[in-house]
């Protein structure tokens, strides 16, 4: 840890924190266990019953790893992992800028992968400009 | 030569050197498992009307191993806490119970969950007309009328299309049939059918002799390239199919045996339906399209459970083996020698342990809940 802690706050605070978090976990798994079987997607849809889903389990994932990984306390650590992790940001945010206004969105896509071929193409979205020639199909 | 901040932490970064490997590799675990994430909402988004089999999975036994694993990361810190605080009895008590809740959770995944799907069964069939014909008599119906209709949507709908809107898209012959073999016919040289039945496997009641048997109509007439198919090996010419307990059988007449007598007892001379009690239907093969188990080639679905869970259970296993080698008289001597390198060794196996909890909080919803 990088923030030094004696022995009286192990046992003291630390320990208290432990059986917090366990029983935030445990409330959170017997949430999402009794919501799913009142039947969250039958009356609320199957996207609203994963978002609550996905948004419990992410309340836990904070708590085991601000407390249990104790990354609460390791702040040098945190700064420099933010750090990295921003310039992975502003990388992609760099490349959406120049790639991102070329892709072409289709308002027919249903979703659904493979069904409609949305692959970008390099002038596509210029019309007339840089077309690729079409090329009839042979005659029979 | 000694290493530096081996035991104490960089000034700069406020690591040691293990806690800087163990974060690079969780790093890259993140890759890992992030990338099979990624597969499965790719995969389920675009599955097929009545493909996503979710609805399969027992929900109960999904909530029990998450409350196991939580348990252990709670015990896990526990035992890293009473050897900051000097306490190695302390530290041997918490790491044993994170041993024992490890253990129970791949106990329950891999002697339970897992065994007992491979001798559970969906069976489709090759026409609507033997479809209606076969959900008739399980439902006890005497045709496959309306109120037939309103419990197989109930059921199927359950189970593979939570919102029910697919039901209309999928054929009748589509939407399987599920339940435990418990029987089969062959025919010998006159024509005769004989019949063989199925029993327990090792006398445990989800364990069946019939264990990942399966037989698809494509393989029919096949003289090369054909998958392994049980029924054309065993020249079963109809099987016997005891529907799923507490779900066809909440809309008959009939009550369902108790699991136990679910398969006759092997060698016993008993009839798996004995005593009037059982549902078992008969099938002709030729009625049939598909018979597969919970298997990995059941479905996409199962593909993608078994991959995501059998990864993730290889994780608790090694987590296992460096909990138990903690455990040993050599970290014991190493305890000794050098406390605060070996405290710091339990924080980074901790880490690990939190991170494979981690990865099961998000599995338990997208494998067993929504």
């Amino acid at each position: 840890m990088a923030d030094e802690h004696n022995a009286e706050w192990y046992e003291n605070t630390f320990k208290r924190m432990i059986y917090w978090v366990g029983g935030v976990l445990i409330a959170g798994t017997a949430i999402t266990y009794a919501i799913d079987k009142w039947g969250v997607a039958e009356k609320f849809g199957l996207l609203t019953a994963v978002i609550f889903g996905l948004t419990v389990a992410t309340i836990k994932a904070a708590t085991v790893i601000v407390i249990f990984m104790h990354l609460k306390w390791d702040w040098k650590f945190k700064t420099i992992s933010l750090t990295l992790i921003s310039t992975v940001l502003f990388f992609i945010g760099m490349m959406w800028l120049t790639v991102g206004s070329e892709v072409k969105t289709y308002e027919s896509n249903d979703g659904k992968p493979g069904r409609i071929d949305n692959t970008w193409k390099h002038g596509e979205h210029a019309i007339g400009i840089n077309k690729p020639a079409e090329i009839e199909p042979p005659k029979e | 030569m000694e290493i530096p901040y081996n035991s104490t932490a960089r000034p700069d970064t406020g690591l040691y050197n293990g806690k800087v490997g163990i974060w690079l590799f969780l790093a890259s675990e993140v890759m890992l498992f992030g990338a099979l994430f990624s597969a499965y909402v790719l995969l389920r988004v675009g599955a097929e009307p009545g493909n996503w089999s979710m609805g399969l999975m027992s929900k109960e036994v999904g909530a029990f191993n998450t409350l196991i694993l939580i348990a252990s990361s709670a015990t896990i810190v526990l035992a890293w806490v009473s050897l900051k605080l000097k306490d190695w009895n302390g530290y041997r008590k918490w790491k044993i119970a994170t041993v024992v809740f490890a253990s129970m959770f791949l106990i329950v995944k891999w002697g339970y969950e897992w065994p007992a799907k491979f001798t559970h069964y969906d069976v489709t069939f090759v026409d609507d007309k033997a479809a209606e014909t076969v959900f008739a008599e399980v439902l006890n119906k005497d045709s496959y009328n309306d109120e037939c209709q309103k419990h197989h949507k109930e059921i199927w709908s359950a189970r593979y299309n939570i919102d029910g809107k697919d039901w209309g898209s999928v054929d009748t012959k589509d939407k399987p049939l599920d339940g435990y073999i418990v029987g089969y016919y062959t025919e010998n040289e006159n024509g005769e059918r004989e019949h063989h039945k199925v029993g327990q496997a090792f006398g445990i009641y989800f364990w069946s002799h019939a264990f990942a048997w399966r037989h698809d109509k494509r393989n029919d007439g096949r003289t090369t390239g054909a998958k392994r198919d049980t029924f054309r090996e065993k020249g079963v010419v109809a099987v016997e199919i005891e529907p799923a307990h507490g779900t066809w059988d909440k809309h008959t007449d009939k009550h369902a045996l108790v699991t136990d007598r679910r398969y006759a007892k092997a060698g016993d001379g008993q009839a798996s339906d004995a005593g009037g009690h059982g549902h078992a239907i008969t099938i002709e093969t030729s009625q049939i399209s598909r018979v597969s188990s919970y298997e990995p080639a059941h479905s996409t679905f199962f593909a993608v459970y078994y991959t995501l869970t059998g990864l993730h259970a290889l994780h608790v296993f090694g987590g296992i083996l460096v909990m138990l080698y903690h455990l040993m008289p050599i970290s014991r001597r190493m305890y000794e020698s050098d406390p605060d390198r070996f405290t710091n060794r339990i924080e980074i196996t901790g880490l690990f342990w939190h991170f494979v909890d981690l990865v099961w909080i998000f599995l338990f919803p997208i494998l067993y809940l929504f």
